[in-house]
C-alpha cells in the first residue's frame, strides 16, 4: 500500500488513530525524545537522543511483586505490561533496524513475555533520511540504508510539501487504512520524486566502516591486540554509548524491597552496561574485564563479531549516537577500521 | 594567543630529557575537528598535541586514573607525570593534592591560559555557522577564529563559549611548573554565578517543577560521575558492589545489604544520587563544568555544584582549589558559622 | 475527622548517642507527653550524620527529618557538632534550592538533661509539618 499525505494532514491522521497512543519526537530542554503526541507534530527532528528501543525494552521493567509472611510461602503477582497499542512516528531507518536486532535477542531463542507484550503492542512509522541527520551517520557501511524499511511498519518519505507513505507490514496497512481519505493515491510524478530522493539519499556522503563483512573474522583474530588498550585509553567508563544505543540490550535484575514485615517488594529489570567497571565484577573481587581496553573490546566485538556469530547480522546499525555523545571521542567507526586494518 | 608549537616543544623536551614518564594532553580526534585526551610517552608523539577551543576535557581525571593503575599494579614510579592544565584543571589538581591523592612533586603541570577564551559549545557554534562544517576553532583575543570549507570566520568569543568559561574567575592555572599564555585573571565576561542567580530567582514551586523534569530525564549513565576528577572513590554508594564481602559473609547478609539507591532510573533514585553527589563535591568542585557538558540529556548539573560553591564562599569564606595546604570545607569549621537554623 | 487531622507526619530522628538520645530517654522516663511521630535512630555523633542518611530517609518515605546533637561546646568528640552544623547547613540549602520545603529538615541541640526540650522540639516539628502534607518529592514510588 503506497499513498500520499499532505504534510498539514499528518496531525489529522494521528487524530483518527483513536485505538492507539501516538508518540513522536519532541524537544524539551534541547533534548529530542519520543513523547506522547500533544499538539502539532513536525517531523523535522534530527535523530532522537535515545532510540525508540525503550518502547519494547524500557530502562525499568517490574516483573512481579512479592510478599512473604514469615513461615508462609512467598506470594508472587506477575506484572505484565498493559495498555493501549502504541505507535511511534518519525522513527529513523537505523532505529528500525535496531528493532530487528532487539527482536532476535528477546524473541528468537527465548520467550521474554515482557518484551514480547510490549513489542506486539507497538508500531513504528519510519521517516526516511533524505540527508544524514548527523555527521556521524554510517548506516550504509553496516548494510543499512537511510531509506530502508527493516523493522518499520510504515515508511514515510518527505517529498517537500507531502509525505510518500508506504506500508511495510500488515500493521502498517491497518494504520493507513484507518486514515481513509486522508491518504491519497500517488501520482506518477510522486513516485518519480520518491525514486530521485531515495537515490540522492543513498548517495549522500557518510562516514564508513571499511570492511564490515570481514569484521567478524578479523576481530576474532585480534582478541589479544594491544590496540584495544590504546584505542580505549581515554575511556572514562560511563554508560552513554550503550544507553543511547538502539541495540544494546544487557540488563540487570534486582529485588527492590519496600517492606520488612511482611517482606515486600518488586523484582525489577533495569538496563545494565558493559562499560561500567563493575559490570563483570565477581563477588570475590575478581574482575575478568579489568581494563578499559577489555571493556571497549567487549562492546565492539559484541556488535561486530559475537552477534554476527549468533544471528548472522551485525548488531550495529550505524546511527552514530555512541560517537556523537562520547565525552572523550571514542569512535566506533575509527575503532573497527583500525583494528580490522591492523588484522590485515 | 598560545602557539601550539611551544606546548609541543615543552612536552617533547620533558620526555626527551627523561624528566617525566608521560604527558597527558590533547590530540585531534577522528570525529571532525574535536580534540580528545591522549597520554603520550614517546617524544615523537609530541607533535600530535593540539591546543584549541575544543580542549574541553579536565585532564586531571587522568591523573586519578594513573594513580589507580599504579596502585593496582603496586608500582611506585620514580618520575612525575606531566599534564596540560587549564585554569580549572589546575584547581582540580590542587584539590587532589590537598586531599593527598598525590604529592606536588609527582606531577608536572604544563599550564595553559585560556586568556580571553575558554572552550566552545558545539551547539552554539553550529547555530552561528548555519549548517557550515567547522574544520578548526581557536580563540584569538575576544574572538573565535573558525575555519570552514568556505574560509575563515571570526565570531565573538562570548557567543560560542561555554557558560562555565564565561563565568570563570580564574582562566589562568595559578599552580604550574611552566605556563603558556597571558594571565587574564580578573577578566569579566559574565558575572560569576550568573546562571545560578537566574535560577534562584524562581519561586520554590517553579524550582521544583524544573528539577523534577531534569531528574525524571536522567538515564543514570553516570557520565557526570565518570568524568569528574573528584569522583575518585573506589566504591560509590550507588554501585551494587558497595558491600565489603569477607570469606564469612553469608548469602543472607549479601542479600540484605544496604542499598541506598536502587538501580532504577526513576526520579526518586536519580535525585538521591545527584544530591548525594553534589554534597560530596561541596568544597571540592572547582567548576570545570564537565559534568554538565557530558550529560547526554542536558541536565544543568553546574547549578547544584555552583550552589555549594557559592555558599562555601559566602558563608564559610572557602574557595575550592585555592591552596594545597589547609583543611577541606566540611572537615573544618569556624565559631561563627551560621547556626540560626538550629533550634 | 477531616483529612488534615487524619494526617500524621512520619519523622525520622537522628539523635546523637551522648546527648539527644539520652534527652529523648529522659522525656520518656519523665512521662512527658509528646507526639509519637518520630522514629529515633541513635548515631554516635551529630557529626556522623551523612547527608545520605537524610536523603535516604526522605527517599524511604519520611515527611520530616530531625537531627539532634549536643550543644555547641559540649560534643563528646569535641568538634563533631561544629562539623555537623556546617554540613547540615549545606544540605538544607541544597534541598531548598531544588524546591523541597526547608521546614522538612530540622536541627536542634538537645542535651541529656533536656527531656522537656526534646518533647517540645518534636511537638513543634509535628505542628510545622502537618500543614505541609505528605512529602512526595523525594519519596520512592516503587510500583
Amino acid at each position: 500500500m503506497e499513498k500520499i499525505l499532505d504534510k498539514q494532514r499528518l496531525d489529522d491522521w494521528i487524530a483518527v488513530l483513536t485505538d492507539w497512543d501516538a508518540f513522536a519526537p519532541a524537544v524539551e530542554d534541547d533534548v529530542w525524545a519520543f513523547r506522547p503526541v500533544a499538539g502539532a507534530v513536525r517531523l523535522d527532528h534530527p535523530n532522537t537522543k535515545q532510540p525508540p528501543k525503550g518502547f519494547a525494552f524500557p530502562q525499568r521493567e517490574v516483573f512481579f511483586t512479592f510478599e512473604q509472611i514469615k513461615g508462609e510461602a512467598p506470594r508472587l503477582t506477575q506484572k505484565l505490561p498493559q495498555g493501549k497499542r502504541r505507535v511511534a512516528f518519525g522513527v529513523r531507518p537505523c532505529d528500525g533496524r535496531g528493532t530487528v536486532r532487539m527482536d532476535r535477542v528477546f524473541a528468537d531463542h527465548v520467550d521474554d513475555p515482557y518484551y514480547q507484550t510490549r513489542r506486539n503492542n507497538m508500531a513504528y512509522v519510519g521517516l526516511a533520511c533524505n540527508k544524514p541527520v548527523s555527521s556521524n551517520c554510517f548506516c550504509l557501511s553496516v548494510g543499512g540504508s537511510p531509506v530502508g524499511s527493516d523493522g518499520l511498519d510504515v515508511l514515510m518519505t518527505d517529498l517537500g510539501e507531502r509525505y510518500f507513505v508506504a506500508a511495510v507490514t500488515e500493521t502498517g496497512k491497518a494504520l493507513m487504512t484507518v486514515a481513509g481519505d486522508l491518504l491519497k493515491k500517488p501520482e506518477v510524478a510522486d513516485r518519480q520524486r520518491l525514486k530521485d530522493l531515495h537515490a540522492e539519499a543513498v548517495a549522500q556522503p557518510q562516514r564508513a566502516i571499511h570492511d564490515a563483512d570481514g569484521a567478524p573474522a578479523k576481530l576474532k583474530a585480534s582478541f589479544k591486540s594491544p590496540l584495544w588498550e590504546e584505542l580505549a585509553q581515554a575511556c572514562i567508563g560511563c554508560g552513554i554509548c550503550t544507553f543511547l544505543c538502539p541495540t544494546c540490550h544487557c540488563f540487570d535484575i534486582n529485588d527492590e524491597v519496600t517492606g520488612a514485615a511482611p517482606l515486600k517488594g518488586s523484582r525489577v529489570r533495569t538496563w545494565d552496561n558493559c562499560q561500567f567497571p563493575d559490570f563483570t565484577m565477581h563477588t570475590s573481587g575478581h574482575n575478568p574485564r579489568p581494563s578499559v581496553g577489555a571493556r571497549l573490546r567487549q562492546r565492539v566485538c559484541h556488535k561486530f563479531q559475537y552477534f554476527f556469530e549468533n544471528f548472522g547480522m551485525h548488531q550495529c546499525t550505524g546511527c552514530g549516537r555512541c560517537i556523537s555523545d562520547c565525552p572523550v571521542g571514542i569512535d566506533i567507526v575509527h575503532v573497527v577500521n583500525k583494528v580490522t586494518e591492523h588484522a590485515g | 594567543m598560545i602557539d601550539v608549537q611551544s606546548i609541543r616543544d615543552a612536552a617533547r623536551d620533558l620526555l626527551t630529557r627523561g624528566e617525566v614518564r608521560a604527558v597527558i594532553g590533547y590530540r585531534r580526534g577522528s570525529r571532525g575537528m574535536l580534540a580528545e585526551p591522549v597520554t603520550i610517552t614517546d617524544p615523537e608523539q609530541a607533535d600530535e598535541l593540539v591546543w584549541d577551543a575544543t580542549c574541553f576535557h579536565n585532564l586531571a581525571l587522568y591523573l586519578v586514573e594513573d594513580r589507580k593503575a599504579l596502585a593496582h599494579a603496586q608500582r611506585t614510579p620514580t618520575l612525575p607525570i606531566a599534564i596540560i592544565a587549564k585554569g580549572c584543571d589546575a584547581r582540580a589538581i590542587v584539590v587532589l593534592m590537598q586531599e593527598h591523592y598525590f604529592k606536588r612533586d609527582e606531577v608536572y603541570i604544563i599550564g595553559v591560559s585560556c586568556e580571553g577564551g575558554g572552550v566552545l559549545v558545539e551547539y552554539k557554534l553550529a547555530r552561528l555557522l548555519n549548517g557550515a562544517q567547522a574544520l578548526s576553532a581557536v580563540f584569538d583575543g575576544d574572538e573565535l577564529v573558525v575555519t570552514t570549507a568556505a574560509g575563515e570566520v571570526r565570531l565573538p568569543a562570548s557567543e560560542v563559549m561555554a557558560d562555565r568559561c564565561l563565568e570563570c574567575r580564574e582562566p589562568f592555572p595559578k599552580e604550574h611548573n611552566v605556563a603558556f599564555g597571558e594571565d587574564k585573571t580578573g577578566r569579566q565576561l559574565a558575572a560569576p554565578f550568573t546562571a545560578l542567580g537566574r535560577f534562584e530567582a524562581l519561586s520554590a514551586v517553579d524550582r521544583w517543577a524544573f528539577w523534577r523534569r531534569q531528574f525524571e530525564r536522567c538515564i543514570r549513565c553516570f557520565a557526570c560521575r565518570s568524568v569528574c576528577p573528584m569522583c575518585y572513590c573506589d566504591e560509590c554508594v550507588v554501585d551494587s558492589i558497595t558491600f565489603p564481602v569477607a570469606p564469612d559473609t553469608t548469602a543472607e547478609e549479601k542479600a540484605n545489604r544496604i542499598r541506598w539507591i536502587e538501580r532504577s532510573a526513576v526520579r526518586s533514585e536519580n535525585i538521591t544520587y545527584h544530591m548525594t553527589r553534589a554534597m560530596h563535591l561541596a568544597g571540592r568542585c572547582i567548576d570545570c563544568g564537565e559534568c554538565e557538558r557530558v550529560c547526554p540529556v542536558n541536565i544543568p548539573l553546574r547549578l547544584l555544584n555552583n550552589k555549594m560553591e557559592l555558599e562555601a564562599r559566602e558563608r564559610f569564606g572557602y574557595e575550592p582549589g585555592a591552596s594545597i595546604g589547609g583543611p577541606s570545607l566540611v572537615a573544618s569549621f569556624r565559631d561563627d558559622d551560621p547556626g540560626q537554623f538550629i533550634r | 475527622m477531616s483529612e488534615e487531622q487524619a494526617y500524621e507526619p512520619k519523622i525520622v530522628a537522628f539523635l546523637c548517642k551522648w546527648c539527644s538520645s539520652a534527652g529523648s530517654d529522659l522525656a520518656g522516663v519523665s512521662r512527658i507527653q509528646y507526639p509519637a511521630n518520630a522514629t529515633p535512630i541513635t548515631v554516635p555523633c551529630s557529626g556522623s550524620i551523612s547527608p545520605l542518611y537524610i536523603l535516604s530517609a526522605f527517599n524511604k518515605g519520611a515527611d520530616g527529618v530531625l537531627l539532634s546533637g549536643c550543644h555547641i561546646g559540649d560534643c563528646h568528640y569535641i568538634e563533631g557538632n561544629y562539623l555537623a552544623r556546617r554540613k547540615i547547613y549545606l544540605i538544607k540549602e541544597l534541598l531548598e534550592m531544588v524546591g523541597v520545603e526547608p521546614d522538612r529538615l530540622r536541627m536542634s541541640w538537645v542535651s541529656a538533661a533536656e527531656g522537656a526540650k526534646y518533647a517540645q522540639v518534636v511537638k513543634d516539628f509535628v505542628a510545622d509539618l502537618k500543614p505541609l502534607g505528605p512529602q512526595d518529592k523525594l519519596k520512592a514510588d516503587r510500583t
